[in-house]
């Protein structure tokens, strides 16, 4: 029968085992308690849904272990969730842990979960353009013919380019001509969880079985099979199965296959089966006519002026490109404003980071000494000539501005001057500058060199 | 005289209302939505140390649970190899600057279940995504959520919530206290309130009211002016050593 010195026995060997942080963040706030009707099995309380999810795939078993160790009986664990806090109304989980897929954790609605495809990402929503027509050509035959045309299908290109929209078009539009078709979406690190948990739990056969049983297998960012041996071979295997039955494969990466590193010859020589295109990053007016169309399906009217002052921002790529126009979006719609040039310039800020670095006491000397054409070692000096008193000032008065060092520190980094010469110095600034227009020239011209 | 030290006492649970504003009201009104609304979203958080980010992490992870969801607050050196996710839950990462190797793949793969599985994400770091330095992938996607930069307080609103911590305490304090603090200290809030609780204490002590001459005793005592108190939440560490990724032998 469980008891809290058992409990805490099984504790203190799991802290052994693992590191601080996690031990802390996920074993430390569980309770266990004697389940009501019987004697071998224990109750353990998380404090939440995410606590319990995560022990229950990660901690059950060896907690399982250790009991029956130390009891020396076979103890079962059941998961509960901690009472509800008054005003919560989520019922609480079901205290049994349920069979574990060969795959991560279920959640979400079922076709998503047999395909893990984003129903949002289809050819109707993807914009086409120079950059990625031949990629788009290749990816409408593979779905009109699968396992036939092309096969694999490699897909490659950089970072937020598109090639994952591409992919669960392909599979989206191949699911809605035959929904009878096992298809599977998977990110590589995500195959890579499986094959370890395969490894775990010794269920190898059913990994197989499973991969082996698909119609289609959309794999994405196959790059991260990097050096992970075990990994490739079962991957290999699982290709060579599905090729000879005429399944499809596609594969995104971020390089041309000839070029992943860390991947078995024998894999990229099988990527060269079928045929191989590329994504390119899109051109300014592809930017533009991704945002209009994006822009289209919100429902919001996007001007051109400003559909170019975002493609011109963000030119590396299409995810962060659609990420500031939802900020321009919600920045309008907070502030009641219409969605124009100067509206997108100000709520873009928050996105571009103009304060790029951290600002320092030496990096205002510094940069001041520059634009005065003196000496660093001026701002530090006992000189007291306005050729370099007036410098050192407009520094002390940046420094008060653009950080939030006090002034007896400001003062000690100016030669250990005492804080009333800072704050002499700031006043004095900020008096000269509404009356001589080049001083306040300078400041601006200052500040927006320190903001980046 | 015995040596003073600048300390602070247990800070009230944070809260999005005790949240001192300044020019972040856009940023608070999100963060709330983002409490109460299950439905799927990214919200990345930036600005300099000291600025609140955890208060408004911590907080809305608060706020969410409060509104009978699940939701989770990890600090970015607590994240392993993977996170959980769960359905419909909020997940708060914290200062993902210093996210290990392996962290970063976990936070990139819950970017990528997160509109299957329903999830919010909420992540913070100092600056913003475009200069970050973490995977592309990650970094994109990051760059890709709803971006807010958070703005330092003014002077005044610096003055204000000083002068609301006080009186939230039974402190009177003279007029010339605040504006001597803000020139003294550093101008952030942890700092700002340690000075306010270590003169409480100070006062306490000697059972005479807060006067300029106390406070410059305090700012005297201190060989390091520019130290910042000891804060509630420390933050996050980096990971010793991330967890390494072997594949089976």
């Amino acid at each position: 029968m469980v008891t809290d010195e058992i409990w805490s026995s099984c504790l203190a060997h799991l802290e052994k085992e693992l590191p601080a942080q996690q031990f802390n963040t996920w074993i430390r706030p569980l309770r266990a308690e004697p389940a009501a009707d019987d004697q071998s099995a224990w109750r353990v309380v998380a404090p939440n849904r995410f606590v319990l999810q995560w022990v229950r795939e990660r901690y059950l078993s060896r907690l399982e272990e250790l009991a029956a160790s130390l009891t020396g009986t076979p103890v079962t664990l059941a998961l509960a969730l901690a009472p509800t806090t008054p005003n919560r109304a989520t019922p609480p989980a079901p205290a049994t842990a349920p069979p574990r897929a060969p795959t991560r954790s279920s959640h979400g609605e079922p076709a998503y979960e047999r395909t893990r495809l984003n129903a949002a990402f289809t050819f109707d929503t993807l914009v086409t353009g120079r950059a990625n027509e031949l990629a788009r050509a290749a990816a409408v035959q593979v779905s009109e013919n699968p396992g036939t045309s092309y096969n694999p299908l490699f897909v490659y290109g950089g970072v937020g380019l598109g090639k994952t929209h591409l992919m669960h078009a392909l599979g989206n539009a191949i699911h809605a001509r035959n929904s009878q078709l096992t298809l599977r979406y998977v990110h590589a690190e995500d195959y890579y969880a499986d094959v370890v948990r395969a490894y775990q739990q010794k269920s190898f056969d059913a990994f197989k079985r499973y991969y082996r049983s698909l119609d289609l297998l959309l794999i994405d960012d196959i790059q991260f099979f990097h050096n992970k041996t075990r990994t490739q071979e079962e991957f290999f295997h699982a290709f060579n199965a599905l090729t000879e039955a005429k399944k499809q494969i596609v594969i995104t990466c971020d390089t041309y296959p000839k070029d992943i590193e860390g991947l078995e010859d024998r894999l990229i020589s099988r990527f060269d089966w079928g045929l191989t295109v590329q994504i390119e990053p899109p051109e300014t007016e592809m930017r533009v006519a991704i945002l209009k169309k994006k822009a289209a399906t919100d429902q919001i009217h996007l001007d051109d002026d400003v559909a170019f002052l975002i493609a011109k921002n963000l030119r590396s790529n299409v995810r962060e490109l659609e990420g500031a126009l939802k900020k321009v979006v919600a920045f309008a719609r907070f502030h009641s404003r219409p969605i124009n040039l100067e509206l997108a310039k100000e709520a873009l800020k928050d996105l571009l980071g103009a304060h790029s670095r951290q600002l320092t006491l030496e990096l205002i000397q510094k940069t001041v000494a520059d634009y005065y054409k003196i000496k660093v070692a001026d701002m530090y000096s006992k000189k007291r000539s306005r050729a370099v008193a007036r410098p050192r000032q407009v520094a002390m008065w940046l420094a008060r501005e653009l950080t939030p060092i006090s002034y007896p520190a400001i003062g000690e980094a100016f030669g250990g001057r005492d804080h009333t010469t800072v704050v002499h110095a700031c006043r004095t600034i900020a008096d000269l500058r509404l009356k001589d227009p080049t001083l306040n020239h300078d400041l601006h011209l200052l500040t927006q060199v320190m903001r980046g | 005289m015995r040596q003073l030290t600048l300390d602070v006492r247990a800070e009230p649970e944070p809260s999005l209302d005790n949240f001192v504003v300044g020019a972040n009201a856009q940023v608070l009104e999100r963060l709330r939505a983002l409490a109460c609304d299950p439905a799927s979203a990214a919200l990345y958080l930036w600005g300099p140390q000291h600025g609140g980010r955890s208060h408004l992490l911590r907080s809305t992870v608060a706020a969410a649970r409060a509104a009978g969801q699940e939701a989770m607050y990890l600090e970015a050196a607590a994240v392993g190899t993977e996170l959980p996710l769960a359905p419909g839950g909020l997940l708060a990462i914290d200062d993902v600057d210093v996210l290990g190797e392996a962290g970063q793949v976990a936070l990139f793969r819950a970017f990528n279940d997160m509109a299957g599985a329903r999830i919010r994400l909420l992540a913070s770091g100092p600056c913003a995504p475009r200069h970050l330095a973490l995977r592309e992938d990650l970094r994109t996607r990051l760059g890709a959520a709803l971006v807010f930069e958070l703005h330092p307080l003014g002077e005044e609103d610096a003055a204000r919530s000083m002068e609301r911590h006080a009186a939230a305490r039974g402190l009177r304090l003279a007029p010339e206290i605040v504006p001597y603090l803000l020139r003294r200290g550093r101008r952030d809030l942890p700092f700002l309130m340690a000075a306010l609780d270590a003169l409480d204490e100070l006062s306490l002590t000697r059972q005479r009211p807060i006067t300029l001459a106390m406070a410059r005793e305090l700012f005297d005592s201190q060989p390091d002016r520019e130290a910042t108190p000891k804060r509630s939440c420390p933050p996050a560490a980096l990971d010793p050593k991330p967890p390494s990724d072997p594949d089976i032998p």
